[in-house]
């Protein structure tokens, strides 16, 4: 099944986060837990996680680019 | 935005955020993880610890580097102690670290739902020890008495900054003042332990902080905390620099040698960061069970 992976909101009050960079690449295998990229915000740099375990189908951010919270980045192929 | 240096990087579950903060709203509470957008809270609701921040979420003070929003307060809900207790059970908190916006509107500051809290706590869950991190009460005795009749095992206020600093950073506080209260709180009960915190970051020197830790010490504080200033926003306090690890082990080394008996200093410790470690690392020290 496939699943959008979203922009978080970290913090009361974002409304958008810079993707800073990716930790993995199309086609890679992940598990729940792993980091899937990485979010600038005013403090520090957030390493966000997957909630899910599968395989990375496809980015749709890129890195540098600003994505409103809730805006899907990426998409990954899950077993259920 | 500035770039940040490799060291400050956490990480995020969002999971494990979403729990915790479904819990909180629940029970109609904040945490001041949340309100203060720290950046250790993916790693402390992953371990169920959080910070509550009690009376209201709107703070009477606008301190320049707090990410606290200011405004006119919140009425106080009577039902809060119990609720903190709720979830102080709930999340099964070996140690429950309860702190709050200043309420320079309330007659005591808030001190006695301070010291509702704390029985609250105690009365829910016995084996949980229970910090306390309280704005500076105006440095009021009675209102003091008051936190410290209900017997916290840390009382904790924070000094933020050098004492050169306090007009631009703090500008509502009084470095004297501070300094009282944490005095005050160890003379009147030498039992309960005190803790206090600074950040750096600020522009402060290191003679300046050298001095600062004398002044804290001479307090019979037994616990310090050191972290690097995180600007929330442009509209905040100017960054002035960033400390590398090596700086906050130097602090580290500095404040032990002068007398603290626990400090904690690295780029991301905050005061109520890993606390129970703090609490238990001075209790094995002076022999008495945590």
């Amino acid at each position: 099944m496939k699943q959008q992976i979203l922009m978080p909101k970290l913090r009361p009050g974002m409304e958008k986060g810079v993707l800073c960079s990716w930790s993995v690449r199309p086609g890679e295998r992940v598990e729940k837990g792993d980091v899937l990229f990485e979010v600038e915000t005013d403090k520090v740099v957030s390493q966000i996680e997957s909630n899910l375990s599968g395989v990375v189908s496809g980015f749709l951010a890129d890195e540098g680019d600003e994505v409103a919270v809730g805006e899907p980045v990426a998409t990954l192929e899950t077993e259920r | 935005m500035d770039k940040k240096p490799a060291w400050l990087k956490v990480s995020y579950n969002q999971e494990a955020v979403e729990e915790i903060a479904h819990l909180m709203r629940d029970l109609n509470l904040n945490t001041v993880c949340r309100e203060a957008n720290c950046p250790n809270i993916g790693e402390c609701y992953r371990k169920h610890t959080a910070t509550f921040m009690i009376l209201g979420s709107r703070c009477t003070r606008n301190c320049r580097f707090c990410n606290v929003r200011c405004g006119l307060p919140d009425e106080v809900d009577p039902e809060e102690p119990q609720n903190v207790a709720r979830a102080a059970k709930a999340l099964r908190l070996k140690h429950a670290v309860v702190t709050s916006v200043t309420r320079d509107d309330l007659p005591d500051g808030g001190a006695l739902h301070f010291a509702n809290v704390v029985r609250a706590i105690r009365e829910a869950c016995p084996e949980t020890t229970v910090e306390v991190l309280i704005p500076d009460l105006k440095g009021d005795e009675r209102s003091l008495d008051a936190v410290l009749a209900a017997r916290p095992d840390v009382l904790n206020h924070n000094i933020e900054t050098v004492r050169e600093l306090y007009a631009a950073v703090r500008p509502e506080a009084v470095y004297e003042r501070s300094l009282g209260v944490l005095r005050y709180c160890k003379q009147s009960r030498p039992d309960i332990l005190t803790k206090t915190g600074f950040m750096v970051g600020l522009g402060e020197t290191d003679v300046e902080i050298g001095r600062l830790m004398d002044d804290v010490l001479a307090t019979g504080c037994d616990i310090l905390t050191i972290g690097q200033y995180l600007r929330p926003s442009p509209e905040h306090a100017e960054l002035k620099r960033y400390a590398a690890p090596e700086d906050f082990e130097r602090y580290r080394g500095a404040a032990l040698q002068k007398g603290f008996k626990y400090v904690a200093s690295a780029p991301l410790a905050r005061s109520s960061y890993r606390a129970h470690e703090a609490l238990e690392a001075v209790r094995a020290e002076s022999g008495r069970p945590s």
